[in-house]
């Protein structure tokens, strides 16, 4: 187990926290770890930064984020990794597709050739808006609180899209199926994070599996031409008993 | 690859190398997958009655890099929604065996009858699991216990049964005797064990206790299934810490007809399974050995 101090936290929305640790070790964009509370949990959590400083941006949805949610600077962040595939890096021009907290792991690839699309349910959930300078975003949410109401599609359709040299897509499954189904008959190379309960993080325990792959070791990236190979992809996932179940469109 | 055709009980293998229960096998896309990128043959993640989610993480903690201590506990879905996996598994063409945990003969007997409806190869009974009340290894210590799942199984179904035993009994020679019905024994389960994070002064486990497996067991391993074969002249699957083609030929030596491997899928990934085959044929060749069958048990000394 890797120990490291918690430097500084910021609160991004009401629900979403970054906390910030230095960490001496080279992690990729879309790399995760497994954060640890003691006596609480364990959780993948992707990596939100990956300079000398490292950060992880975390919601509360259940008893180890809620806790990891409420560490203070000064206290220990245990965690285990780093694990998964990384992102490609890619030249020129690049957009972003983020649905809800999915913007944390897609930040590292954020540079002045970025443009994106960040969308969430209402105004005050749009991660890491303000890291996008004007112009070169777009923001969408479900209750028309801000920019464009509807979904990431919507915005998708008022885009060039074949002008990038990738487009990067993370959030919950069913919108990256509904962005892979809009995309996958354009011109376009575009890579999606995905995401699926996680135990193990290693490779041996098939909680993540998804027509065959495991998501901690063959993802949790995959390019559109991976996907055009997973007919599970957007269909069914995984219990945390393993039983195979579908999603509710 | 002829040569490295092995056989147990009646089952042809094109390896000596099958899956290990518990490790990427509780999906059928998943052990498709594995079958098609090597593996001879898989066996199912244990499977219970009904459904259970196991322990919430952590469920593992990794030593070295290879080795590791785990504690899912018995997370499966349960055997009736089992038919669906086995059915994609067994597409691959290859032997599936299906592993079944209960806690008394009545309910080895139910899950046992199951898989063979649904297919499987064999049965593998799951008497050892090191961290997991009332199943495994619980039932996997008392001799007239096992010795009467065991016999209760094998009048019931026509495949194959594999008794899989546990190192964490202070007898094993007693409880193998017990299981004596069973058509081949798989050595060894995992070692009872647990880790300890110094800084926050906490088990890292959730369920504290876990089972190491990798390397760190291999010793352990080899040492039962000679000793087993030696005092009861069964089949032997071996499994535990096999990472290497050496790994394998020493099981292979001390008695074993063939290997499972588990823990490797971690630090190797799912290619083990041809690597490991390259490498056994490449010993073979440069030891002059002209088939696995011909070294099964060759270390035995009386
Ligand atoms: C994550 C994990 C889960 C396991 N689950 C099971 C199981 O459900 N049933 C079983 O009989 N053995 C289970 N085992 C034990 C393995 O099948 C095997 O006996 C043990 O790991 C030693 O082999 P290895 O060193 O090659 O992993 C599990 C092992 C691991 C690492
Ligand atoms: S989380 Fe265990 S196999 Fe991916």
């Amino acid at each position: 187990m890797i120990h490291a101090e918690v430097i500084r936290i910021e609160r991004n929305t009401p629900t979403v926290r970054t906390l910030y640790f230095r960490w001496d070790y080279e992690v990729k964009p879309g790399q995760f770890i497994m954060v640890w509370v003691p006596g609480t949990g364990e959780i993948p959590i992707s990596l939100s930064s990956i300079g000398a400083e490292k950060s992880i941006t975390v919601k509360s949805y259940g008893p180890a984020s809620d806790a990891i949610v409420k560490l203070t600077a000064g206290s220990r962040l245990f965690f285990r990794g780093p694990y998964g595939r990384q992102f490609s890096v890619v030249n020129g021009p690049i957009l972003l597709v983020g649905g809800g907290s999915g913007m944390a792991s897609l930040s590292p690839l954020i540079t002045k050739n970025t443009d994106a699309i960040v969308s969430a349910r209402s105004a005050d959930e749009l991660l890491f808006s303000e890291r996008i300078p004007e112009g070169r975003i777009i923001r969408v949410t479900d209750d028309g609180s801000a920019g464009i109401k509807g979904n990431p599609i919507n915005a998708l359709e008022t885009v060039d899209t074949e002008k990038y040299g990738m487009i990067y897509v993370c959030g919950p499954e069913i919108m990256l199926k509904k962005v892979y189904d809009f995309l996958t008959f354009r011109k376009v190379r575009a890579e999606f994070a995905l995401e699926r309960l996680m135990k193990c993080g290693v490779g041996v325990c098939d909680s993540c599996s998804i027509d065959g792959m495991q998501l901690c070791r063959d993802g949790s990236i995959f390019s559109i031409d991976d996907l055009k190979k997973m007919p599970e992809f957007g269909r069914t996932k995984l219990t945390e008993s393993g039983r195979r179940v579908f999603f509710n469109h | 690859m002829n040569k490295l055709k092995t056989t147990v009980s009646g089952i042809e293998l094109d390896t000596p190398f099958m899956l290990a229960s518990g490790i990427l096998d509780e999906n059928g896309y998943t052990m498709k997958r594995v079958l098609q990128e090597g593996a001879a043959a898989v066996v199912t993640k244990s499977i219970g009655s009904s459904e259970r989610s196991g322990y919430r993480p952590p469920v593992i903690v990794e030593i070295d890099g290879k080795s590791m201590i785990n504690a899912i506990g018995l997370a499966n879905p349960g055997i009736e929604n089992f038919r669906e996996e086995i059915a994609i598994a067994l597409e691959a063409g290859k032997p599936v065996i299906g592993s079944v945990f209960g806690s008394d003969a009545g309910e080895f007997v139910n899950l046992s009858k199951k898989m063979e409806e649904f297919g499987v190869t064999a049965v593998e009974l799951n008497l050892s699991c090191p961290h997991v009340k009332g199943f495994g290894q619980e039932v996997g210590s008392d001799p007239d216990l096992v010795s009467d799942i065991v016999s209760e199984v094998k009048r019931s179904v026509r495949i194959p049964v594999f008794a899989k035993l546990s190192p964490n009994v202070s007898d094993m020679i007693e409880i193998a005797k017990a299981a004596d019905k069973a058509d081949a024994y798989v050595l060894i389960n995992t070692v009872k064990a647990m880790a300890i994070d110094i800084y926050s002064r906490m088990p890292v486990l959730s369920n504290a206790y876990g089972g190491l497996s990798g390397p760190s067991i291999k010793p352990v391993g080899v040492r039962y299934v000679y000793e087993v074969k030696k005092e009861t002249g069964k089949e032997i699957i071996g499994v535990g810490g096999i990472r290497t083609g050496e790994d394998a030929l020493e099981y292979i030596m001390a008695g074993a007809s063939c290997v499972q491997v588990g823990t490797a899928v971690y630090s190797d990934g799912r290619q083990i399974f041809s690597k490991l085959a390259a490498q056994v044929g490449a010993i073979m060749d440069a030891e002059k050995i002209g088939s696995v069958r011909d070294i099964i048990g060759v270390a035995i000394r009386n």
